[in-house]
């Protein structure tokens, strides 16, 4: 495959996360998380991003199109973006997979069983979440849980809207801390820049 | 031994706002407990009750007993608002409930654009020579006896929406009835008497900077002084470049703080952020504008402090986290802008029509210096080119050694980037 194929955007959240969109598949079996460089062994993608130096990597996300990359360094992602582009290519390009298989019934370092909390961010998930947002015509997919870590990926209304981040920190969060304290966090893995039809648009300073 | 409460900010952000995400984010780095208030109920409010609530921003003393009975159960440390409205409903609030910030009628000086000019003119402050005129009046007559050119704005619109320059007669009666359409729309129309109006003032000639400051106890400490290097003469405003440092020299960046400082005291702002835009030419500094608010849009990404004492580490501070802390009554850096030059480009509206797709996106990002392309306008949203809009599609950010590289690589990447309209 010829490198100059493939077309990475960078969607940077704040200056410690940041996602890139791939423009070919990176992980087409559903999300993988990756907390520690020691975790990312025999992944080669994750094993090169936690390698970045002077990025300080601390967190890897990949699922499908897009990988999330946090780090703890103060570093523009200017720099560091570059890194994590090259990194991508050329684990692209070499037609390995980029990461492993997610290891089945994997206990959470924490002892927590995911595959448990998933069953419980689901319910809430099809309870409580989604009849909230779906009067603002949006809808919030549970991708995985990993870690204790909930991913997931708004759409409809929420995709790109410009509360997006008020209905994911304020609400859902929070209603997840509620309902399920063993949650550590939550990662939104949306690609906002996508959505066509958000509810609420940025129109004024 | 229990720890003590965290400190709870009342952040007002209007659903159109541009700001949700930085300023949600830099609250959660600060570990602050954050209650959301918007004009319109979010639909998780009634399950996060304490997170999320309602407020009538067309009534801010409304607003403000709202924000006082909710108050009573979850006590507020502190209170801000991200844009020109939100900034008077924080100043009743603040005001009602005792906290930091300014005054209502200093942030409602701040708001009008007729009352703003007519205090800073009564306090010696140097505006532009200005009337302001009802949209009954004869037109042609006004044309006549008006001195050109001039600028004709609405009183309270952002973003230079309907500000419009005139040249001649038949240039400021087209120009008021443009304006006029954009004041009778019914959703500007029903803001108020205040779209009843229109602001006839003297066209300033010189380039224009835009000076960021956080205002404590009445005094302006500078964050950021911005020069705008595309000309700004009209006949519309759409504002393009931002990049800071200042390239003025250091007696005229003086004189400009200056100016702006004598703004704040004659308006009496007191607390808080500020944002305001001044023209430079022969005879010194003139204010255009002086709003209690941060910058604008997507801008504030470009603007990033050295935390040193009371920040965290040796990491940078977003402005953001500052307007927080300063509200808060937290430590507060040191206010110092990094050393490198920045800059970011309001990306200009292509054209009008329905945006189909958005080309180059990568390739801009490719170019030496920048460090963002966000597009902000999504697709199949309708592009309304200035007056009538307000909305850029989109925000790029370089980051460089001068000025001069940032400027290049904004414009490169701007080259790089193509609208498809429909």
């Amino acid at each position: 495959m010829d490198v100059a194929e493939i077309r990475i955007t960078a969607e940077p959240i704040d200056n410690a996360r940041c996602k890139f969109l791939v423009s070919l598949p990176v992980h087409s079996g559903g999300v993988r998380r990756f907390s520690s460089s020691e975790a990312a062994q025999g992944s080669p993608l994750a094993e090169a991003l936690f390698a970045i130096p002077g990025a300080e990597v601390t967190e890897v996300i990949v699922s499908g199109n897009l990988v999330t990359v946090v780090k703890r360094s103060a570093a523009p992602w200017q720099a560091i973006g570059k890194s994590v582009g090259a990194a991508i290519r050329s684990v692209l390009a070499s037609g390995h997979a980029a990461v492993a298989p997610k290891p089945a019934a994997a206990a959470a370092p924490s002892g927590v069983d995911d595959d448990a909390l998933y069953d419980r961010v689901a319910e809430l998930f099809d309870a409580q979440v989604n009849p909230m947002v779906a009067r603002h015509g949006g809808r919030v997919e549970l991708i995985d849980v990993q870690d204790a870590v909930v991913m997931l990926r708004m759409a409809g209304g929420c995709q790109g809207c410009g509360m997006a981040d008020v209905t994911l920190r304020q609400g859902i969060e929070a209603m997840l801390q509620e309902a399920v304290p063993e949650v550590k966090g939550i990662v939104d893995i949306t690609d906002h820049t996508a959505g066509t039809n958000p509810y609420f648009a940025a129109a004024k300073k | 031994m229990p720890c003590p409460p965290k400190p709870r900010l009342l952040l007002l952000l209007p659903t159109a706002t541009y700001r949700a995400t930085a300023f949600v984010e830099a609250a959660r780095r600060l570990d602050v407990e954050l209650t959301v208030a918007s004009e319109l109920p979010s639909t998780f409010e009634q399950a996060q009750p304490d997170r999320l609530l309602t407020l009538d921003f067309s009534d801010p003393e409304r607003a403000a007993q709202q924000a006082y009975q909710f108050a009573r159960t979850h006590p507020i440390a502190g209170v801000t608002g991200v844009d020109d409205t939100a900034a008077v409903v924080a100043a009743a609030i603040a005001e009602r409930l005792g906290l930091k910030g300014n005054s209502v009628s200093a942030a409602l000086a701040a708001r009008d654009k007729h009352i703003q000019r007519s205090e800073l003119a009564r306090r010696g402050v140097p505006v532009p020579r200005f009337e302001r005129h009802g949209l009954d009046e004869d037109v042609p007559e006004l044309a006549a006896r008006t001195r050109y050119p001039c600028v004709l704005k609405p009183l309270r619109l952002s973003a230079s929406r309907g500000v419009i320059r005139a040249d001649d007669p038949p240039g400021f009666v087209a120009a008021f009835a443009r304006l006029q359409q954009i004041l009778e729309q019914p959703e500007v129309a029903a803001c108020g008497a205040w779209t009843r109006y229109v602001l006839v003032e003297d066209f300033v000639p010189g380039p224009e900077v835009a000076l960021e400051g956080l205002v404590i106890e009445g005094r302006i400490h500078v964050l950021g002084l911005f020069d705008k290097p595309d000309p700004l003469d009209g006949p519309f405003f759409e504002e393009t470049i931002y990049l800071t440092p200042s390239r003025f020299s250091e007696p005229a960046r003086q004189d400009i703080v200056g100016c702006g400082q004598a703004a704040v005291a004659a308006l009496g702002l007191w607390e808080g952020p500020i944002h305001a835009e001044l023209r430079y030419n022969a005879t010194g500094p003139w204010l255009i504008e002086l709003a209690a608010r941060p910058i604008g849009g997507r801008c504030s990404a470009v603007l990033r402090f050295t935390a040193g004492e009371g920040g965290r580490g040796n990491a940078l501070a977003s402005l953001e986290e500052l307007i927080i802390r300063h509200a808060l009554g937290m430590p507060l850096p040191a206010l110092e802008r990094e050393e490198r030059a920045a800059g970011v480009m309001m990306i200009p509206v292509p054209g009008a029509g329905v945006l189909r797709d958005v080309r180059g996106i990568a390739e801009a990002r490719a170019v030496p210096l920048v460090e963002d392309v966000v597009i902000t306008a999504h697709l199949g949203q309708a592009l309304v080119p200035w007056p009538e809009g307000s909305r850029y599609p989109g925000f790029i950010f370089a980051r460089g050694e001068t000025p001069e590289a940032v400027e290049a690589a904004l414009r490169a990447a701007h080259r790089r980037l193509a609208f498809v309209i429909g």
